[in-house]
């Protein structure tokens, strides 16, 4: 379960302040998929990044398993973003230098896990968005929908609990989003993964369980679906 | 993350930027280069002199002349005692010793003899129906290693003999070496002390009991003639007597008893106001002088990385720069900041490791063609004068290593500090 009680996030100082959010509270069960909307500068980006400890607000507290993230030291983040998290991001950021088998393998490299069942996990993860052939590849000769379908594989290969996911549709034209769409998805489904997506698409956060409306920082409206 | 698979991480992006790469690491090379070399031009220097003067010198063997008057500024004032027993030389004017002086170095406890060095001046050297040749004569030593061409001598000369150079046997028409061993020379010697109206000039012979090869290790004045000492003295008491300089000596050669009690003779002598070298005080002075040689060269090398440390800075910085992303997207992966950085440094770990091993190994693959020009050059023989040694070169390498990682410090600094949200910003 993640709970995120009262945060509130400023950039800037004193007469250049900015407040991004301010004094958000809600809770995601465990498994669940949360689709966040807002317009362009509406905090959406900032709530994500509070939310997974890259970023810390001045105010509130994220609890993720009955332990406040923005309390843990520097090391235990890194650790927790390692081994529970992952990302997918609008703009791919895949290393377009390195081969499709080095851009995945890098989490688990991270995360200390050892060559051997490395190789297993990789294959795997590139077998599931279906670019196993693409191994030996270097990212830059992908196409779009290719370059997000191995973030996609990045951002499982080390089986996360908590997939957060910026706008990962942004950038690709509707019938490739719609791939991306479902390997979210069918992923979240089939391993229980608690799924974060921040979208401008009101198709994609439809099939979300909780969307979360924010404007200008502040929560304006959470609607869960009925089961 | 291991350091293995950061090393492995850190390999591949230098390796994408193959141009940047070795460009920086040829600026290390050539500071890995000169020190290369000067090392080897150290230990080479080094290693020829110990065998020269092991080889020409003698531990019972000490080298004595007059202490010098010290804090000479300008010309030393006149004296009626100081006349007499300063000579000048080609070193300037310079206190000698006399014969008392021989005689009180004799006596010293534990010396066994003193012979001053006569070094005779002598017209020529010729032989019957040859032309005549001028030619430098000193005294045969047995502790001085000798290598012949022809002949030998079983530790010591007879005084009617002399042992040529290879230069004089065909000058003086011999078919080889060989040859010439047994058959008589004549040296002819001016009275000095003669009028110039009446000249007299003597011929002493000498019969050749060996003919001394060219070595490497030889001093130059081995290059000249050897006689006894004996007759040395003789042909200088004929040179010299009457003359003012007559038995005054720049300096003269002392055997002790023992090569144990060469330091302590030495120590005596300097009291009495004489100064006494042994083998390894004169081996000392031509190391110190190889010594700094070797230190200029090694600054001019350690400038050489001193520029190289700025080139690594600012590649390592445009490669932070370039990599901002990447960079975040590893923070926000969870990689640590300790990792972070430690990729960057083993970059600069890896451009400093090409650059020492280019630089050196091309040192090494230089040397080893240049050791025989050298040799042949300076006429060494088969003595190498460049000495590599795996060690040291093992040594230097490392130590660019930790040079280039301290010169990575500031860079990977920026990129652990990085923060990922503003890395990540940048599209
Ligand atoms: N480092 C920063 N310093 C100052 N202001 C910032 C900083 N980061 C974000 N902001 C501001 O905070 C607000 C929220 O930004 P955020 O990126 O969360 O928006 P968003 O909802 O993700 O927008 P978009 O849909 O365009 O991505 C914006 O007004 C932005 O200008
Ligand atoms: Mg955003």
């Amino acid at each position: 379960m993640i709970e995120v009680k009262g945060v509130t996030k400023i950039y800037g100082k004193k007469d250049n302040e900015f407040k991004a959010l301010s004094d958000v509270s809600f809770t995601i069960p465990d498994g669940g998929s949360v689709a966040i909307l807002g317009k362009s500068g509406s905090g959406k980006s900032t709530l994500m990044h509070v939310m997974s400890g890259l970023d810390k607000p001045q105010i509130g507290q994220i609890i993720i398993d009955g332990k406040n993230i923005l309390k843990l030291k520097a090391k235990e983040i890194d650790k927790f973003r390692s081994r529970k998290m992952s990302f997918i991001f609008q703009s791919f950021f895949v290393q377009g230098n390195e081969s499709c088998y080095n851009n995945v393998s890098l989490p688990l490299e991270i995360a200390d896990v050892s060559p051997s069942r490395r190789r297993k996990r990789v294959e795997a993860a590139l077998r599931a968005v279906e670019l196993y052939d693409k191994k030996k590849a270097k990212a830059k000769e992908l196409s779009g929908g290719q370059k997000q379908r191995l973030a996609v594989a990045r951002a499982i290969v080390n089986s996360p609990q908590i997939l957060f996911a910026d706008e990962p549709t942004g950038n690709l034209d509707s019938i490739t989003g719609r791939v991306i769409e479902n390997l979210l998805f069918n992923y979240h489904k089939k391993f229980h993964v608690t799924l974060v997506l921040v979208t401008h698409d009101p198709e994609l956060s439809e099939r979300c369980d909780i969307q979360i409306h924010i404007k200008d920082g502040v929560i304006d409206e959470i609607k869960r679906k009925k089961v | 993350m291991k350091i293995r698979d950061i090393v492995i991480r850190s390999g591949r992006s230098l390796k994408q930027a193959k141009a940047r790469t070795i460009l920086t690491s040829l600026a290390i090379a050539v500071g890995a280069f000169t020190i290369t070399l000067s090392l080897a031009a150290g230990a080479g220097g080094r290693a020829y002199t110990d065998q020269i003067v092991k080889s020409n010198t003698d531990a019972k063997e000490l080298s004595v002349t007059k202490t010098q008057p010290k804090n000479q500024q300008g010309p030393q004032k006149y004296s009626p005692n100081l006349g007499s027993t300063a000579l000048s030389s080609e070193l300037g004017i310079q206190t000698v010793l006399t014969q008392d002086d021989i005689l009180k170095i004799s006596k010293v406890p534990n010396v066994d003899s003193v012979s001053p060095d006569y070094n005779p001046v002598i017209k020529y050297i010729t032989r019957v129906s040859q032309d005549k040749y001028i030619a430098s004569v000193s005294t045969f030593s047995p502790s001085v290693t000798l290598t012949y061409a022809a002949g030998s001598t079983n530790g010591d000369i007879a005084n009617n003999e002399i042992i040529l150079t290879e230069e004089y046997v065909g000058a003086l028409g011999f078919k080889n070496a060989q040859d010439s061993i047994g058959k008589m020379v004549e040296i002819a010697a001016d009275k000095l002390s003669a009028p110039v109206t009446a000249p007299e000039t003597k011929i002493f012979l000498f019969k050749i009991k060996a003919v001394s090869s060219k070595s490497g290790l030889a001093f130059r004045s081995q290059r000249s003639l050897l006689i006894s000492n004996t007759v040395a003295k003789t042909l200088y008491d004929y040179i010299n007597q009457d003359t003012h300089s007559y038995n005054y000596f720049l300096g003269a050669s002392v055997r002790v008893n023992s090569a144990e009690n060469a330091d302590s003779v030495k120590n005596t002598l300097t009291g009495m106001g004489y100064t006494a070298q042994t083998a390894s005080d004169i081996l000392g002075v031509v190391n110190t002088f190889i010594n700094v040689l070797q230190g200029i060269l090694l600054g001019f090398g350690a400038l050489a990385i001193l520029t190289s440390i700025f080139g690594i800075i600012n590649t390592q910085y445009i490669s932070v720069l370039e990599r901002t992303q990447q960079i975040g997207l590893m923070k926000a992966l969870g990689m640590r900041k300790r990792d972070v950085g430690r990729l960057f440094k083993i970059e600069a770990a890896w451009i400093g490791f090409l650059g020492g091993a280019i630089g050196s190994g091309l040192a090494y693959v230089v040397g080893t063609l240049a050791n025989p020009l050298i040799s042949k050059a300076l006429d060494l023989g088969d003595i190498r004068l460049l000495i590599f040694n795996p060690i040291s070169m093992v040594i230097v390498v490392v130590g660019l290593i930790l040079v280039s990682v301290a010169s990575g410090i500031l860079p990977a600094r920026k990129a652990s500090k990085l923060n990922p949200i503003d890395a990540l910003r940048t599209e």
